[in-house]
């Protein structure tokens, strides 16, 4: 993870022990996050990060959050990922 | 090469035939824009590479792509009928993906300016489209960027489960006989995570296998962060459509150690199986759907209904040059057949069980040789198909409304040659049409014709050979002005007697162009002269008719395969050479009243009417023996670019089909032989490049 002033940077490959500490991270500091990109060749490796992001841009809509919004993802090992969040 | 590479060539692959397929179907749809089916097609190719661009990091294509699915997506879902202006937008979107795609494969950072502005094209019509059909639809903050998965973001399940069916739709129309597809529904339980499952260790899993595999992940319930655990799954649903090989008792294994509840299998049957039971999903009113479904809690019932009752075609894909590799090894097997059917000692043994067996192993090779010659046979459809985008386009830049026929697109022709066909024949239908056809339908029907202008696309079987011409209905060729224009250039004397072809021909000389208007389609005089080079490098030639006032034909001679020749053996000297029948027009043994000589100029034998240079193999290659005269050999009269010449031997020794191998570096500078074969008696034979029996410069005419 890295930090750019108010734009975090996350790895979309981390493990549950990584998503449990970047949900500890974000929790307190989510009104001064303005955007939270991921590494561009990454790969979503895990349900948990998928529901945490959706419950991040469920909490605060203004968070922009690319990945997300973008609605899909396609990798070669999981297939095409669709994902529906309910505002 | 590693595993990703490997994949990642496999993608380019798939990408390009793709690619041209697209660039096929947008011109057979706009020809019917109605054509839903063909709308669909389109979609799903462009959905397949949108997927496969973005798995491999060709991230630009990947996002044209995406936006120009949506665009189909629109309009295949509204049925609405499409605008000729929009059409012109599906036409160009197609372009740019071609273009992109060879950026991406050659790491182009510049993308074309074409990318951008179509792209925002694109983006502005589905603003409108979208804006004015979904009043209601809340404007989220999300940019219109996504797929189908963005649209249902903020609006109902119903609209999610919809996407799950068009899912299966797409995949089902993907399926083939080895492969099942499965619509399987996961509902984990919160402790999932802890228990250590999460629902991506399964799609890795069944991505392993799977062709096409989709996920669709209901984030519905998924809770603000206050509430939110993250070790704990909150996710409601996730359904995965997977197309695999997979049977039902493997599928399940991977789902074995969840709890019954967490997981639901259903076998979805293949379309034509769908459609077969229909009769008996009525009879059943229990049954809403074809769907052989089992739950975990009823798993056995059903799986013996796995039998896929269609019987699509089954391909499989092969590397071209293993299919080469076969045919030089058919190749050997044909040469050590003859060897065997032509030994002198074999053939003296009066046996019969021996002979018979001999005769079987004859008719067995020349089986497998058949079908190993129909592997690299394909129909020449697909080339014929591109035409129509290159009719289309050369119609608009040069204003002129033309019909096209194509005829004999089922002719097979060998792969290799496919390859090298397109460029020949874009630049004769180009030319065909700025030069061939008149300038303005008013031209046409002042001299009583129809406004359209008319171009010609045949393929046909002649003689063993394969003929594609192509024909305009256009003013024809000025022989006069083509033989004025040779004149003025030096390329024939003032005096030549050239017979019509001889004159047609002098058009594919290098730079030669009678055109007086230089366009961006032809008149350079390149076109042609790049037309019969390449046409000879397949071992083929282009042969011109004209008819002043009627129209033009080009046609295209090829030989059925580049790997074997039908030729014709001779002997001089004690020597074998082959002479490709393609070339040979008659042969003779001349009366001694029609053999000239004529100083400085050599033999001539006057064939009704026709002068024709006789050429001594044995003076081409220095063969000693001892010189007869014409009348007592025998002349073989062949057609070469230079124009016709007989070809002086001591003896016919027969037709045959060879194997074509080449020479080593140090005889493929020899341009009187053109490569060599093994004879069925172990000898070997030069076949001889007939055009190079005479440099073009002594050719004389009288």
């Amino acid at each position: 993870m890295e930090i750019n002033g108010d734009e975090i940077i996350i790895e979309l490959d981390m493990p549950m022990d990584e998503v449990v500490k970047f949900e500890e991270f974000i929790r307190p500091r989510i009104e001064y996050i303005e955007k939270i990109e991921t590494e561009p060749k990454g790969t979503l490796t895990s349900g948990a990060l998928l529901s945490l992001l959706v419950s991040i841009k469920r909490t605060r809509p203004q968070i922009e959050i690319p990945f997300l919004e973008k609605g899909w993802a396609t990798s070669s090992t999981h297939g095409t990922l669709h994902w529906t969040y309910h505002d | 090469m590693t595993k990703q590479e490997e994949l990642k060539l496999i993608f380019i692959e798939e990408a390009n035939e793709i690619i041209e397929k697209l660039d096929v179907d947008i011109i057979r749809f706009e020809e019917n824009s109605n054509d839903l089916e063909l709308l669909n097609e389109i979609f799903r190719g462009v959905h397949t590479l949108k997927g496969n661009s973005n798995a491999f990091g060709f991230t630009r294509l990947g996002e044209f792509v995406h936006h120009f699915e949506d665009l189909l997506d629109y309009y295949r879902s509204t049925k609405e009928s499409i605008e000729t202006n929009n059409l012109e937008l599906f036409v160009e979107s197609v372009d740019v993906v071609k273009e992109v795609m060879i950026c991406e494969l050659d790491a182009i950072e510049q993308l074309p300016k074409s990318y951008a502005e179509c792209l925002e094209k694109i983006k502005i019509l589905l603003d409108i489209k979208k804006n004015r059909t979904k009043p209601t639809v809340e404007q989220k903050s999300i940019e219109p960027l996504n797929d189908l998965a963005c649209e249902f973001a903020s609006i109902s399940f119903e609209e999610d489960k919809n996407e799950v069916e068009e899912c299966v739709k797409f995949q089902q129309s993907m399926q083939s006989e080895e492969l099942n597809l499965y619509k399987i529904d996961l509902t984990l339980d919160n402790d999932c995570y802890k228990r250590g499952f999460d629902y991506f260790i399964f799609l890795k899993i069944l991505g392993e296998r799977a062709t096409h595999l989709d996920s669709f992940f209901d984030m519905q319930n998924i809770q603000m962060l206050d509430e939110f655990k993250c070790d704990e799954n909150s996710i409601s649903k996730v359904t995965i459509v997977a197309l695999t090989p997979l049977v039902y008792g493997e599928i399940e294994e991977i789902f074995e150690f969840l709890f019954d509840h967490e997981y639901s299998i259903t076998l979805i049957p293949p379309l034509i199986a769908e459609q077969k039971t229909d009769t008996q999903i009525q009879n059943n009113s229990s049954s809403e759907t074809s769907e052989i479904v089992s739950n975990a809690t009823s798993k056995t019932s059903t799986i013996s209904t796995n039998s896929n009752t269609n019987t699509p075609k089954s391909t499989i894909r092969i590397d071209t040059f293993k299919v080469d590799e076969l045919f030089d090894s058919v190749g050997e097997l044909v040469i050590a057949q003859n060897f065997i059917t032509q030994n002198r000692e074999i053939r003296s043994l009066e046996n019969e069980a021996i002979n018979r067996s001999i005769e079987t192993l004859s008719k067995i090779t020349k089986k497998i040789q058949d079908r190993v010659m129909s592997l690299r046979m394909v129909a020449i459809k697909d080339t014929f198909e591109k035409m129509k985008r290159v009719v289309r386009d050369t119609s608009k830049k040069t204003c002129k409304e033309i019909n096209l026929i194509i005829q004999g697109e089922e002719t097979e022709i060998d792969k290799t040659m496919i390859d090298n066909l397109s460029d020949p024949l874009i630049h004769i239908i180009r030319n065909a049409i700025d030069h061939g056809l008149e300038s303005c339908g008013e031209e046409r029907v002042s001299v009583g014709k129809s406004a359209d202008g008319v171009i010609t696309l045949r393929a046909f079987h002649k003689s063993g050979n394969i003929v594609i011409s192509v024909s305009d209905d256009g003013r024809g060729i000025n022989k006069e002005r083509v033989l004025k224009k040779a004149i003025e250039r030096g390329v024939v004397g003032e005096n030549e007697n050239l017979t019509e072809s001889q004159i047609f021909a002098l058009l594919m000389q290098p730079g030669f162009s009678t055109a007086e208007t230089i366009s961006d389609l032809s008149g350079r005089g390149v076109g042609l002269d790049v037309v019969k080079t390449s046409i000879e490098k397949l071992r083929g030639k282009v042969e011109i008719d004209s008819k002043e006032g009627s129209g033009t034909t080009f046609s295209i001679i090829l030989p059925l395969t580049l790997a074997i020749i039908d030729g014709m053996l001779v002997q001089v000297a004690e020597e074998t050479y082959i002479i490709p029948t393609l070339s040979v027009i008659e042969s003779f043994r001349p009366q001694k009243e029609i053999v000239h000589f004529l100083k400085s100029k050599g033999e001539f034998v006057n064939l009704r009417g026709e002068c024709i240079p006789i050429v001594r193999l044995s003076d081409v290659f220095d063969l000693k023996t001892t010189r007869v005269e014409a009348w007592d050999a025998i002349l073989v009269c062949v057609e070469t670019e230079g124009g016709r010449i007989a070809i002086l031997i001591d003896e016919l020794l027969g037709r045959q089909q060879v194997v074509i191998k080449t020479l080593g570096k140090s005889l493929a500078k020899i341009k009187e032989i053109s490569g060599g074969a093994i004879l069925g008696n172990g000898d070997i034979a030069l076949i001889l490049n007939v055009d190079e029996l005479r440099p073009l410069g002594e050719i004389s005419h009288v």
